[in-house]
């Protein structure tokens, strides 16, 4: 998966474009482990106040 | 500062706590749904879902950065800069509340002011965030053309171009993370309250007595 999207321009010289979208997928999938890692650990593990 | 019990009647006066003033619930919510049409109309066209997006893009861009002059305006004068500042005494408790989360103490960590320290930390992450968002994009729309000017592609170095679309991008793609995160919190039961708070602009004082320290956060009686 590439991060930067990446192309020449007409005399060869790389220019970058911006971040790639596929990263989406990425953060998105980050987003949901977050909340159910802290909702696990909040219903399995954290004392009770 | 817009820690006031609210007006009516007295019975009502009592037992309510005004947490959030009207205008800092619109410029939440007005917020909340220029980002949602800045995040659809730039990522649905990547899934295939085609339509002309760039003209409500930078419709509800341009009302983002309206909204964001507006409160970094109104913000230091209007409501307690001190309320959201991060100072030695959010560092103890951050310490305090992980000795209780690791079981090292039996205490409960310390009651937050208006406040939480995690509260403080996911503004300041989306003002940073949506500050980087809304400046790139601002610039951004210098390539394009709009009623009030013609694009100029040249204006930067095509370098330069570069890094500020991958800044745009990058903010982008955190807002997803983010939102997903705060919308949990904000979903989750014992955070219901502050939920209410943002809608209806109002706690009650049973529930200002539970979660915060009246030290930290002085109302009205």
């Amino acid at each position: 998966m590439e991060i930067l999207r990446i192309s020449r321009d007409v005399y060869g010289r790389e220019v970058l474009q911006g971040i790639s979208l596929d990263l989406f997928w990425v953060f998105l999938a980050a987003g949901i482990a977050f909340v159910c890692v802290h909702a696990l650990y909040r219903w399995l593990f954290a004392p009770k106040r | 500062m817009n820690s006031t019990t609210t007006a009516g009647a007295p019975e009502r006066a009592s037992s309510r706590i005004e947490r959030h003033a009207l205008i800092d619930r619109l410029f939440h919510w007005i917020t909340a749904a220029t980002v949602l049409v800045l995040l659809a109309t730039a990522f649905l066209p990547t899934f295939g879902v085609q339509f002309a997006w760039v003209t409500p893009h930078w419709i509800a861009g341009l009302v983002l950065i309206a909204a964001i002059l507006f409160h970094v305006v109104r913000a230091p004068f209007a409501q307690s800069l001190r309320s959201m500042w991060i100072g030695a005494r959010d560092i103890r408790d951050l310490l305090a509340i992980a000795r209780f989360n690791l079981r090292l103490t039996g205490e409960p960590p310390p009651k937050p002011g208006k406040y939480s320290l995690a509260q403080k930390l996911i503004h300041h992450l989306f003002a940073l965030v949506l500050l980087t968002a809304a400046v790139t994009g601002g610039l951004m729309m210098v390539r394009m053309d709009t009623p009030w000017w013609r694009r100029n592609p040249y204006w930067l170095a095509d370098s330069t171009w570069g890094v500020i679309y991958v800044l745009h991008g990058l903010a982008a793609l955190l807002l997803v993370t983010m939102i997903i995160a705060h919308v949990y919190f904000a979903l989750r039961p014992e955070k219901l309250l502050f939920t209410r708070s943002m809608i209806r602009g109002w706690i009650t004082r049973e529930e200002y007595e539970r979660h915060h320290d009246p030290e930290r956060w002085r109302v009205s009686e």
